[in-house]
Parts: C-alpha cells; sequence; structure tokens
C-alpha cells in the first residue's frame, strides 16, 4: 500500500519535472514556474546563498522542504526526486550479484556524500562554489537539456523523416510533427551542445553505479542527501518492528539505502529515506511506521578527522580554481546571457543546471554550457556563441527561468538596452571590405530600431580593376548591443567577417530591484 | 488571356530552353497587346481585407486564377520576430482575407509558409499571421530543412539550380504576398526578394551579387499571382524596422499579374525610380514583366472617396 503511493508519487513527480523542463520554452508561460526543482534544492539554495552571502527569495521553497524535512525525515529522496527515481528504474534493468545470504552490504562509501557536503560548503564559505557538479536536480536539468532533449528530439525528427517518404501518409505525418513543433513538444531546429559528451558521461557513470548496489549515488555520493540526512535526526514517525519479527534479514535486503542495522528492529535515520520497502518485505508483517523518535544509531557517517579533511580538500580545490589560468582571449570572446551579475556574484550563483540553455534553444539558440572559456571556474556556465545562434532581440526568457538569480530577470525593455558585447569587422573576411563587393546580410538582419550597423557608399577600385561602387559596413559602438545576429548569418564560410566580443558588456552589480515580465506574443 | 498563359508557362519550373531563347534580351516585349484584365490593380483607403478583396476583384476575380480543386501556395513575409504594426510582416488581416477568397474560388487546400530570418515560432506567433491564416481556414507550418528540393534554372545566369520549398514545387497556384519595406541592398524589398523564403540552402551567399542572384531565383519559382501589402510601408532601417517612427500608413493594397510592373509601382511609395532599380532592369530583359508603367494596364480604386 505504502509503496504504491510512493511509486505513484515518485511518477507524479518525474513527470512534473519533466513537463516543467519541457514548458521551459517560448512562448513561455505559467502557471508552474520551469525552474521549480532547482528552486525548491535546499542543497543549492544553501550553497548558493553561501557563496554569494546573499539571500534568494525566489528559493524559499528550499526553506520549506528543509524544515519538512525535521519531522518527515528524507521523503524527498525517496518520494519525489526525480533522479531517485530514474535511479530506481535503472537499478531494476541492472542485474547484479546476489551477496551470500544474511551478509549486509558494504558501508565503506557512506560517509563520502558527508565528506563531499563538507567540502563544498567549506569552499561556498570562502565564495567558490561548485555544489553546481554534485545537487542532483542540477544535474538532472543539465542532462535532460543538453542529451536527453535533443536524443528525443534527433530521434522524433529521424522518424518523422523517414514517414515523409511514405508517400500516402506524407501529408498526415508533416501535419503532426507541424503540430508537435507549435506546442513545443519538438523543437524546429535540431539542438546541438558542445558539453553532450561530458554531460552524458557524468550521468551515465551514476547509473553504472548500480551495478555495485541500488541507489548507490543516493547512499553514498548525493550531498543534497546527506544534508536532508543531517536534519532527518528528529523526525516524528519511526520505523517499529513487532515481536513478530523471525530475523530473517528480507527487510535489510530489501532497504534500497542499506540503512537497516543487523539487529533488523532499528535503522539509521540519516540514511533512511521513507521508501517503506521494508515494511511490505516483511512476510510475518511485523514492520510499520508509527509516531515517535527514532531509537536507531541515527549517526552522521563522518568522523571528525573526515571532516578535517574535506574542509582541507575544499579548501584546496578552492586554490586550484582561483589560481588557475583563464586565456584573455577566449575570455575576450565569452559573452553572458543578458541581465549576468557581474562575474564573480554569477559564477557564485550559476549551478549550471542549463535551464538558460534550454530555453535559449526554442528561441535565439546562442547559449551553450562552456568548457574553459571562462577558466576552470566556470566550466559548464552558459555562455552565447553567436556563430551557433544569436540572442533575439525580443526574447528576455533566460533570465525567466535561472533559479538562483545568477541572470536576473530583466523586463523586455532593460534587456533590450542590455549590451552582452560588442561587434566587431574582420575586414580581412568581411566581403565588401576584401573583395569590393555588396553583402551587407549583417545589416539586414541587425534587430535595433536604429542600425548598429551602418554603411558607407563609395567608389572604389576592385580586384579586377574596375570601378564599382559598394557598400562598406561598419559598426556604430554606441547602438550595438553584441546580440551577434550579425555573426550568425554572415555568409562567410568558416570564421565570419563580423564577430562580437565581450567588450563594453554591461553586467548588474546587484539584483533588479522589481522582477521584469516575460516576454510574450 | 493568351500572353498569361505563354508567361506562366514560361517561367514554370523545368521551361523548356528553347522558349526561353525566344524570351532572351531582344524579344519583343510581351504585353504588346494589353488584355482585357488590368495587369496591376491599387486598392486604396479601407481596411486591410476589404483593399486585398477590391484589388484582386479589379484584377476578375479570384477564380481567374484559383480553380476549382487546386492547391494553393500563399507566400507572405512572415520573417522577422515583429508586431503587425511594426510593418516587418506582410499584414496578417489582408494573409487572411487572400486564405478566405481561395477557398472562396474553390481551392482544395491553402499553405502558407515562409523560412524565417529570426526564430520560426516567434516569428508565426508575433507577426500574428498563423493565427489568423489558420482562423480563415490555411495550413500554417514551420518549414522542415528535410522538404527542400533542388531546382534547376534554366536560363540563370548567376545560379543553375536551387532548393526550393517542396510546397511551392507541387502547389498548383502560388501567391506571393511581400510587404513593402525598404532594404539597404535593394533600396526597397518587394515581391522578387520575398520569394527568398522558399529558398533552402545558405541564403545569405545570395546577397552578393545580389540582383542577378535574386531574378535568377525569380525564374525558379512562378507566382500566378503577386499581392503586395503596402497598407503600412517600412520607411527606414528595413527590412527588420521596430521603431513606429518609421512606418507609414498608406492604405494602399496592389495585386498584379505582372510582377515587374507591381514592383516598379511600389518603387514610386518610396520616391525610387523603378527605372534606376538594376534587377528590375534585368527582370524586365528577360521578359519577366514590363518596367515602364505606361505601358501597362492599370485599375486603381479609390474607397475613400
Amino acid at each position: 500500500m505504502m509503496i504504491t503511493l510512493r511509486r505513484i508519487s515518485q511518477l507524479l513527480f518525474l513527470t512534473l519535472f519533466v513537463v516543467l523542463f519541457f514548458r521551459a520554452v517560448f512562448p513561455y508561460a505559467g502557471p508552474l514556474p520551469a525552474d521549480l526543482f532547482l528552486r525548491a534544492s535546499p542543497l543549492v539554495a544553501l550553497a548558493v546563498m553561501l557563496a554569494g552571502r546573499t539571500f534568494i527569495a525566489t528559493m524559499i521553497l528550499a526553506l520549506v522542504l528543509l524544515l519538512l524535512t525535521i519531522p518527515f525525515g528524507r521523503f524527498f529522496c525517496g518520494w519525489i526526486c526525480p533522479l531517485g527515481t530514474i535511479i530506481d528504474g535503472s537499478d531494476h534493468l541492472i542485474r547484479r550479484k546476489r551477496r551470500p545470504g544474511g551478509q549486509r552490504e558494504s558501508l565503506r562509501w557512506r560517509y563520502w556524500k558527508f565528506f563531499i557536503l563538507a567540502g563544498v560548503l567549506t569552499a561556498a564559505l570562502f565564495s567558490i562554489q561548485f555544489i553546481w557538479f554534485f545537487d542532483p536536480i542540477a544535474l538532472l536539468t543539465r542532462t535532460f537539456t543538453t542529451v536527453i532533449y535533443p536524443v528525443f528530439a534527433f530521434s522524433f525528427a529521424a522518424l518523422f523523416n523517414a514517414a515523409f517518404k511514405l508517400p500516402v501518409l506524407e501529408d498526415t505525418v508533416y501535419s503532426l510533427y507541424d503540430a508537435a513543433q507549435s506546442h513545443a513538444l519538438l523543437p524546429i531546429q535540431q539542438p546541438h551542445f558542445f558539453q553532450s559528451a561530458l554531460i552524458v558521461a557524468v550521468f551515465a557513470g551514476i547509473l553504472a553505479l548500480g551495478m555495485v548496489s541500488r541507489r548507490f549515488w543516493c547512499r553514498n555520493l548525493c550531498p543534497l542527501g546527506a544534508l536532508l540526512g543531517l536534519f532527518s535526526k528528529f523526525r516524528l514517525t519511526r520505523r517499529h518492528v513487532s515481536e513478530a519479527c523471525t530475523r530473517c534479514s528480507l527487510c535489510q535486503r530489501a532497504c534500497k539505502m542499506n540503512a537497516i542495522e543487523d539487529d533488523y528492529t532499528i535503522n539509521n535515520t540519516v540514511e533512511c529515506i521513507e521508501c517503506a520497502e521494508c515494511v511490505a518485505a516483511c512476510k510475518p508483517h511485523a514492520v510499520s511506521y508509527t509516531l515517535g523518535r527514532n531509537p536507531g544509531p541515527n549517526e552522521v557517517d563522518l568522523s571528525r578527522r573526515r571532516l578535517m579533511q574535506a574542509s582541507v580538500a575544499g579548501l584546496a580545490s578552492l586554490a586550484l580554481f582561483k589560481t588557475a589560468a583563464i586565456s584573455r582571449i577566449k575570455k575576450g570572446l565569452a559573452i553572458r546571457p543578458p541581465g549576468a551579475l557581474v562575474e564573480e556574484q554569477f559564477l557564485d550563483r550559476c549551478i549550471r543546471c542549463q535551464e538558460c540553455v534550454k530555453i535559449c534553444s526554442s528561441t535565439g539558440a546562442c547559449l551553450q554550457p562552456s568548457l574553459t572559456e571562462t577558466g576552470a571556474e566556470g566550466i559548464w556556465s552558459p555562455v552565447a556563441i553567436p556563430r551557433e545562434g544569436y540572442c533575439e532581440y525580443s526574447c528576455n526568457l533566460c533570465g525567466q527561468v535561472c533559479p538562483t538569480g545568477a541572470i536576473q530577470p530583466l523586463g523586455l525593455p532593460e534587456k533590450q538596452k542590455t549590451k552582452i558585447g560588442m561587434a566587431y569587422f574582420d575586414k580581412t573576411r568581411c566581403i565588401p571590405w576584401y573583395k569590393q563587393e555588396d553583402c551587407l546580410v549583417c545589416e539586414e538582419h541587425c534587430p535595433l530600431p536604429e542600425k548598429a550597423i551602418r554603411f558607407d557608399i563609395h567608389e572604389t577600385r576592385g580586384p579586377d580593376g574596375t570601378l564599382r561602387v559598394v557598400k562598406f559596413p561598419y559598426v556604430d559602438e554606441e547602438r550595438c548591443i553584441g546580440c551577434g545576429i550579425c555573426e550568425n548569418k554572415c555568409p562567410v564560410v568558416g570564421s565570419p567577417g563580423i564577430f562580437v566580443t565581450a567588450a563594453k558588456e554591461t553586467r548588474l552589480s546587484a539584483p533588479v530591484s522589481k522582477r521584469g515580465a516575460a516576454s510574450g506574443v | 488571356m493568351q500572353d498569361e498563359i505563354t508567361r506562366r508557362d514560361f517561367i514554370r519550373i523545368g521551361a523548356g530552353a528553347g522558349l526561353a531563347l525566344t524570351l532572351s534580351p531582344g524579344a519583343p516585349p510581351l504585353l504588346q497587346a494589353a488584355p482585357a484584365a488590368p495587369a496591376l490593380a491599387i486598392a486604396r483607403n479601407g481596411a486591410p481585407g476589404l483593399l486585398v478583396r477590391k484589388a484582386v476583384e479589379a484584377l476578375g476575380g479570384m477564380n481567374q486564377f484559383v480553380k476549382k480543386g487546386q492547391s494553393v501556395l500563399l507566400k507572405p513575409n512572415i520573417g522577422w520576430d515583429r508586431l503587425p504594426e511594426q510593418a516587418a510582416n506582410t499584414n496578417p488581416e489582408a494573409v487572411a482575407e487572400v486564405v478566405k477568397m481561395c477557398f472562396e474560388a474553390g481551392a482544395s487546400q491553402v499553405r502558407v509558409v515562409d523560412r524565417t530570418c529570426n526564430e520560426p515560432r516567434r516569428c508565426y506567433l508575433r507577426s500574428g499571421i498563423e493565427k489568423a491564416a489558420k482562423a480563415a481556414g490555411a495550413e500554417v507550418r514551420h518549414i522542415v530543412e528535410s522538404r527542400f528540393e533542388e531546382v534547376k534554372i534554366s536560363g540563370g545566369e548567376l545560379l543553375t539550380s536551387w532548393p526550393v520549398y517542396r510546397d511551392a514545387i507541387e502547389s498548383d497556384v502560388i501567391i506571393n504576398m511581400p510587404i513593402a519595406k525598404h532594404h539597404s541592398i535593394s533600396g526597397v524589398t518587394l515581391s522578387f526578394k520575398n520569394l527568398m523564403g522558399l529558398l533552402g540552402g545558405d541564403r545569405g551567399s545570395l546577397h552578393n551579387h545580389f540582383m542577378t542572384k535574386i531574378v535568377d531565383i525569380n525564374m525558379a519559382i512562378k507566382p500566378t499571382l503577386t499581392i503586395i501589402d503596402a497598407w503600412r510601408i517600412m520607411l527606414r532601417n528595413g527590412p527588420t524596422g521596430g521603431s513606429l517612427a518609421d512606418v507609414a500608413e498608406k492604405q494602399i493594397i496592389l495585386a498584379a499579374t505582372d510582377r515587374v510592373a507591381a514592383d516598379a509601382w511600389a518603387m514610386g511609395l518610396f520616391n525610387v525610380d523603378p527605372a534606376t532599380v538594376e534587377y528590375l532592369r534585368i527582370a524586365a530583359k528577360r521578359g519577366l514583366g514590363q518596367l515602364d508603367l505606361k505601358r501597362v494596364k492599370i485599375q486603381e480604386i479609390n474607397l475613400g472617396v
């Protein structure tokens, strides 16, 4: 009974997660924010607020979740977490070697999650935030954006394209395909991401750990689980084992988290995720949930020595991140989304969830997870790559779905005035400049009401010696906002005749006082 | 009407080279004997839908162009992520009216499509065209990249072939429906440039030697009817615009069987002498239409008086 309820809850929350993920799209409209799950992660909230030394009001849900954990335990891990649900699913598919009867699974990796938690929080205390790598919701959203969604879109497009070739079905298929696109289930342009291989490797690794044990990630590595475990020490309900217990060990074997002690009557509240597998597994029905404090050991598996090690590791990584070289050339080309806070604050807050990248892929598609462009500290943070996509002039959606405010929710008029960079002509590649022939594709697409790309008309001698009148483009630095559509549409093959750098970018030094409305239809 | 059919057949995709030769530079003008119906109708002062209807009626009505059971491809400009009042895209009310008229004439299907410059969904939604045309019964779908087919251009000077959208190839009737806008390359963008929205491939490369290439493209795609939306026109900072200060409300809709004449007439709205526009000179030379407006039968309808 409890198990059925739990499974329904898991499926519902996973569905909600997927639906909200798909809702991160133009046109963007409620009723729920697309970044709801991300906002609800207490780990993200704690690390980001610690690193940024600030309170982020939109993350209030995380506090609620944390408070609920005190009386109800790690119900989030067992009943809600979409990554946990996916791991449960993949664990079902993985065959593990059977343990010799009655022997408890190893506990030797269990402390790692506390180690990681202590390490990232120590680093956050010193203003280096790398919780982004570990937070399960950020990790899953990142994988959905850069791997699952593109693969999903590609598969459907391939299916439709194959069906197009069947003359009878062609029209039906075309209309179905278009309906899927119009309702934003499928993208119009196939999304491509530079970092998808690395990102999927992490995700696949987490699922593959299921070969060692069930919920390996949750048991041993997830720092969000560790944090919730710390708070679940005082839960109001307890697992009660009656006299009927035959010491058969079925409950211990059924426990996904290896939280049941060898005594079988007691379990570790810090590890228990309230999944109720033990209740169902018990043949004599000896296990039930009742009110009261858990008598179990409830220990946090982190010795003082390990805590010290974790803090030192956190500090060491901090030093590494802060002293790593950043290429000035690459950094100069790394364009942040409009509304991004100043770089240090931006990195304190950005959890690399790629929610901005997801919604951007439905409009201008300029945002990509970076690798080393913004230094070691900036891995997978979003940058605009104008040659791949451009910042759509009438779009402000990246800031609307940023859960931490690393990108602030600018109103459309403010966004349209926000410089994210500046365009420069490469006169050795621009067609009018290097071969004295008209082109002006950049000028045609420049979206500013008073175009930032201007041109002079004068007579010139072409390479063949003939006199001709040519339009020579140049950039008006006052007007250019660096949206990059010029670079994106430049017809020169390879390196473009006009390109955008981060020069003259305007970054916010404080969050906006008033949240701007999402740009709509 | 004899001229009509000859011209239509000529520009049809894959037209015989022999016919192309007889109409190459030096051949006598096509419209020497003015047909009974005007080649160009101009309706002024009224709602966009009404003006479209009056202009097409002046050419003899939509059933002159769309026969019962025929499929129609209607190509408005939906290229930009702009609102109707910014006049970067064709007027949605006018588009919807054309869709209605096609169905009244017995069309089996009306498709509205454009390969946009900004993100497609934004353009379709914010232009208002998707909603208006769908409400009138049209199929409004996004471009699918795999649906372009390479088409040979016989008589093309710089282009010998180009990928064209399959809907344009398969439709019985093509109606080209641009909005009149300023454009820095050609001065004004009208019906010739609007057909670029049916092209696949790297369209940016067409902007180099644009004047010749755009005529080449117009030899591959042959609209039966050209309707120019000059209800609002964009005077500066085109073709994207954005500022209402650059938009003038003219309340004019043109309908034409002669696209050279249509573009030539609309140039006047921007105080451009059509004889100075290179692509029109090339097009007229190749026999795509009449550049000398004095030799075109024009009917004007003014609903404002």
